[in-house]
Parts: structure tokens; sequence; C-alpha cells
């Protein structure tokens, strides 16, 4: 290493810290810093996302099957529901509980995500205190999680698609790439509230009902609905970002490609926006936690 | 400066005591931040307090700095802030270089997780790769010295286990700046000790120390400048002598704490009674607290209940395991006392050196006659005070040792 490397370094750590630094430096600079940051955390966030799934399963007799545990019993339940007649869901290209699996599977993305991301901050809250280190890390282990879960719940439909004859259109290669606009609108989400987490605790609970609730509302158990429902889809931003991809799956097609694009671009812009705001608010996180 | 690493110019922190104005505050700040509004951090509103006030400091590379002060004074908050962990409200910081922190280590330990597994994590959390991590895993291991208890979860593991396998990380991720918070007070006196040589093998390497303890003697012996803070201000700033002295001189009055313990079988006749001790410094003002080597004056006041011919005059001083450390009396001085009236108070004064080691100690002073086979009165542990040396002493006497070496022989 020559030493005009070695000074880099050095230059690199230095550190000046005044109030509302952050506040006071340049847009762009800001989103660069945020960038680099996020890469030089990547270590970090691997380890912070072991070590939860560690804990997670490690004192646990039914470990990883817990994740696809919950799904089943949903999609019973509405079959359930279906079948005795109490719920009327409809016509689905697909037979029902395929159609409503695959919903479900990217709905909980969002669901679980948001739950995770919401709480990882306060859980985290002795660390905060005690130890300097970017915190968006906690986020995006946290998110994580919850990709790592759905890989888990995809085997599961895999089964239900084999056990229903169900062949996927070869456009199905496409589908990770469009869960990403969710997976982005989730951990934007997840910055604020789990900011918000820190200053007043009625977020985790308001967090759990609102992803219970919206699960109502948003066509992910329910093929697009009429009437009073579809007002409320209308404007519902999850709605695209959930059916196009499972379209593309069992259709091989987008039925409305501009609701899709237009909610993908929201997801992004939010994505951003809450990002800065979490990169400014965060050096205050360990005076409030 | 270039090898400046440390240097805070005018730093004040604050804080809020109230929980509900610390959610409203939180929100507003973040509020005006988002749009771009400063937040006015450096106006004090309701409820907020200085933490820090107006703090200015510099720590030069493979210096010492030591911070002391009673509970509460912003010792913790200074290391947060060269942390990182807090930003300032006022004024700035100026960090240069890998800080590496003993602010409550072993903190990010996952409870369900092993110790080798949470050594990766706690690695990681301190700025460590996977790779380097790998390379010092043994060393860290072997500087733990917790054994096979290194594959068990560490809710397991004892406190000082705990503490022990913390420090190890902290002190293998080769930090620029070393910051350490009372943490060396966990842990057994060996560890203790390892952890001392450890540091300072860290500090020939040419990093920096930032020590706060209220273990004055680890602060006298391995600061060279240290900072005396009392409610978030700097009081005295200087070299370590000066400034522990300076500090202790105001400790004085908080430590008056006299103690009366039983004193066995040895039968008092109450012929004469103590009636009461002091301990006075060269200017005759009352202390509690010496330091090693200084001349203090021990003063009692004892009344005779009957007229008693040559009464002997004793003190005797034990430390805080209650071995005796010292014990003197008039006789053993060949001073004829003579008559005291029945009635008549007397004065007694022992004035000596206090070359003892730092620690508590306990005075009992008595009063005998006949040569000491009646006890007239025997005030067991009547005064407690306690001495601090500048140095690490071990054992009972201070020699006043002074070291000479010489090198070539001559």
């Amino acid at each position: 290493m020559t030493i005009i490397g070695l000074k880099n370094i050095i230059k690199l750590m230095k550190k000046v810290l005044i109030p509302e630094g952050l506040v006071k430096k340049g847009f762009l600079k800001n989103f660069k810093e945020m960038f680099d940051e996020i890469i030089q955390a990547r270590e970090l966030i691997i380890r912070l996302f072991i070590r939860d799934f560690l804990a997670r399963y490690k004192q646990s007799f039914l470990g990883i099957t817990w994740i696809i545990i919950m799904p089943i019993i949903v999609i019973n339940s509405f079959i359930f529901m279906n079948k005795s007649g109490i719920l009327n869901i409809g016509n689905t290209s697909v037979p029902y509980p395929v159609f409503a699996l695959l919903g479900l599977t990217i709905y909980q993305i969002f669901s679980t995500g948001l739950v995770a991301t919401t709480n990882s901050l306060v859980n985290a809250g002795s660390m905060i205190i005690k130890i300097n280190f970017p915190k968006e890390s906690l986020i995006i282990s946290s998110m994580a999680h919850s990709i790592f879960d759905f890989i888990i719940r995809v085997f599961l439909l895999i089964l239900v698609f084999i056990f229903f004859k169900v062949v996927p259109s070869y456009k199905s290669i496409i589908f990770p790439f469009l869960i990403i606009p969710l997976v982005l609108l989730t951990i934007g989400l997840g910055f604020i509230l789990s900011l918000l987490n820190c200053i007043a605790r009625d977020t985790t609970n308001a967090v759990s009902l609102l992803t219970s609730f919206l699960l109502f509302i948003t066509p992910v158990l329910y093929p697009e609905p009429k009437g009073i429902l579809k007002i409320f889809t209308k404007y519902n931003i999850i709605s695209p970002l959930i059916n196009a991809p499972r379209e593309i799956v069992i259709n091989g097609y987008i039925s409305k490609p501009d609701e899709y694009i237009i909610a993908s671009l929201i997801s992004i812009f939010i994505f951003l926006f809450c990002w800065r705001i979490f990169h400014l608010v965060e050096p205050k996180i360990a005076e409030r936690v | 400066m270039e090898d400046t690493m440390i240097k805070f110019v005018d730093v004040s922190k604050k804080f809020v005591k109230n929980l509900r104005k610390s959610m409203y505050y939180g929100v507003k700040d973040v509020a005006k931040n988002i749009f771009g509004i400063p937040a006015r951090t450096e106006i004090l509103r309701n409820d907020e307090f200085w933490a820090l006030d107006d703090v200015s400091f510099e720590l030069k590379k493979g210096k010492t700095l030591g911070v002391i002060g009673p509970n509460g004074a912003g010792k913790t908050t200074i290391l947060k802030l060269i942390a990182g962990i807090l930003y300032p409200d006022k004024g700035k910081v100026e960090v240069d270089g890998k800080v590496g922190s003993l602010i409550e280590i072993g903190a990010g330990f996952h409870p369900n997780l092993t110790g080798r597994e949470n050594i990766y994590v706690n690695g990681a959390i301190l700025g460590m790769s996977k790779k380097e991590i790998d390379r010092k895993i043994n060393d860290i291991i072997e500087f733990a010295d917790i054994g096979d208890f290194i594959n068990s979860p560490v809710k397991y593991y004892s406190a000082g286990m705990y503490v022990r396998l913390g420090f190890s990380i902290a002190v293998h991720s080769d930090p620029d700046i070393l910051l350490v918070d009372e943490v060396l007070a966990v842990g057994d006196e060996e560890f203790q000790r390892k952890c001392v040589k450890k540091i300072k093998e860290m500090l020939k390497k040419n990093i920096s120390l930032v020590l706060v303890s209220h273990n004055l003697t680890l602060v006298g012996g391995m600061c060279e400048e240290v900072i005396l803070l009392s409610n978030g201000k700097v009081i005295k700033k200087g070299k370590p002598e000066e400034v522990i002295s300076y500090y202790i001189s105001s400790l004085e009055k908080e430590t008056k704490n006299i103690v009366y313990a039983s004193h066995g079988s040895i039968k008092i006749t109450k012929d004469a009674e103590i009636m009461d001790g002091k301990i006075l410094n060269k200017e005759g003002k009352e202390i509690y607290t010496i330091n090693a080597g200084e001349e203090i004056t021990f003063n009692f006041k004892v009344k005779f209940n009957e007229s008693i011919e040559n009464p002997i005059f004793g003190i005797i001083i034990k430390n805080e395991n209650g071995e005796i450390v010292y014990g003197i009396n008039s006789n053993w001085k060949y001073i004829k006392t003579g008559i005291f009236e029945k009635g008549e108070v007397a004065k007694v004064e022992f004035v000596q050196r206090m070359t003892l080691i730092d620690g508590i100690y306990y005075v009992s002073p008595a009063v005998s006659h006949h040569d000491g086979l009646i006890m007239c009165d025997w005030k067991e542990n009547i005064l407690k005070f306690k001495v601090i040396s500048p140095v690490k002493l071990i054992g009972f006497a201070n020699l006043c040792s002074e070291i000479h070496i010489h090198r070539n022989g001559k």
C-alpha cells in the first residue's frame, strides 16, 4: 500500500460533528453519503441478519416452518368461508387457493417487512445508545428477514402449484423484478415508521392494525372488486404492486401496466424521500430511542 | 494540527428531563429538519438542561486523557460525543480516526447466540470485516479466557465473562482512539490487571486513550492530562496530580462519615471518656480525605470522670479489612502525662505523616492507665478517612520509593 492510499483512508475517517450538520449539507451530497454508508455497512447488515435469524429459530422446535403456517391458516379459513357461502369470492382464472396464496405471499413481503422494520430501531435500543453504527443497517437487515420469509413461502407456493396442476407462465422469470417496487415501498415506510416508533411506541400497534386492515381492503385474497370496495382499491398503490406480479405468473401479462408504473414511481419516490428523512434524523435517534 | 485526534470546541449538549416533552420536542425537531428549518438547538426549552456546557479540549495522537467528576457530571456524554453516538447541540466535535469504544461493552450481544457467534456480530458492529475477525478470533478467545463457554449462549455467562468477551473484541478492533468508561470495575482483579496491561500495550502503539473513571488512582496512573467535570462544566484541566487533588479537596465535605462499632470484650470503666475526634490538616482545617504523605493531626477531646494518674492515650489505624495498619500510644513514646483531675477536659493530638497506600481507613482512639491494664475508654472506628495516592501501590505501607535506573551500569 502506498502512503497516499493510507492518507486517503485517514482522510475518510475524519469526522466533524456540528449541530444539524447534515441539514446544512447539499442535497445531492447527502444522497451520495447515504449510498456510501449503505455500501460500507453491507457486512454489518449481513451479520445483523444472521444474528437475528439464528436468534429467531434457535430456541424453537418448529423453526422456519412457522413462516408457512400463517399463510396456510389464512388461506384455509378463506377457502372454508368461500365454500360455506359466508363469503362470495367470485371467479378466479386459476383455482382459488393458488390465486390467494400467490397474492398473500406477495402481500406478506409488505406486511411482515413493515412490522419488522418498524420495530427494528426500538428493539436495538440498547445497542443504539452505546455504539455508533449506521442505523440504516437495522432497517435493511429487518427487511431482509421479510424477503427470506418470502423465499421460504415460494417453496410452499410451488407445492400448491404442483398440487393444483397450474403451470405458471414462462414470463414468471421477471417476477422477482416486479416485486422490487413493493420492497422499496416497504423499506421507505419502514424508515419513517421506525423513527416514529422511537418517539411514540403507539406505532407498533398502529402498524399491525394497519397491515391487517390493508389486507382486507386490498384485492389480495379476492379478485378486483366491484362497488364500494372499488373506491378503496382505486387509490391503493399496493394493489397494482401485488396484482401485476401475480398476473405475470398466472396469465403472462399485466392487465393495467399504467397503474403498475405509476405505483412503482410513487414507491421509488417514497423510498428516496423517507430514506433521506431517516438519514437527516439519524443523529437524533440515540437521544430519543 | 496534523496529529490532533479529538478536538472539542465549545461543545454543549442538552437533554430533556421529561419523557412527554422529549416525545413532543422529538417530533418538532424532526419536522423542522425535514423542511430544512433550523431547529435552534442552542436554545434551552422548558425541561431541558445542559448535560455538557461549553466544553473544549484537545487530544493528540498517543496521548491519554482522564475525565473525572461526580455522577451525572457529563463524563459519559463526552465519550458518546467522541464515539459519534450523540451529536453536539452547540460547538464542534472533530474526531480523526477509528474509535474503539468500551462504553458498556457487550452491547449488541444476543443472549441466545454463542460467544463465538457474538464475536462476529459485535465485531461487525465495531467495524471489523469478516476476514479480519477470522484472523483475530483465536486471539480474541484467548484473551477473553472463558474456556469452553465460548460455544455456549451468552445468556449463560456470568457478568464477568460477558465483560471479558466484550472487552476482548473491542481491544482487538484496532482502534486509533480508545474510549474506556468504568468497565474495568467489572471482572476480577486479575482480569482488571490484564486489561490495564493490554491498554498500556496499545498506548505504546500510539493510540489515544480517553479514560472515564471514579478510580482516581487508575486515572492518575494512566493519564497525562485530566479534566474535572461538574454539572457539565469543565472545572479544572491539567496535570493529573493537580486536578485529582483539587477534586479530592472539593469532595471532602461529602466524605464525612463517622462510624461507631463495638470493641469486643474489654471492660471499659468510663473513668475517662473520648468526647469527639477530628482529622485536621496542616492549616487546622477539618478533612476526611488525605493525600498520601500529607502531614495531618488526629485531634481528640477526652473528659475525665475520675482523677487519673499518668493516663495513656493511643490510637489504632485499621484498613477496610480490619487489619491493624498502625498503632501508637503516649506510653510507647515515653510520655509521662501527669495527673488529670476529675472533670478536666484534655485535648490530645497525634501528628504524623500519612505515608499510607490509598484506601479507606478507620481510627480507634483509646485511653487507659496503669500501664494499659485498665481501659477507661476505647472508641472503635470513631473516625473514617480515605487516602488517595497518585501512584498505584500495594501492601500496607507507603515507603515513598524513588526509582532510579542507570543504563549500562553507570
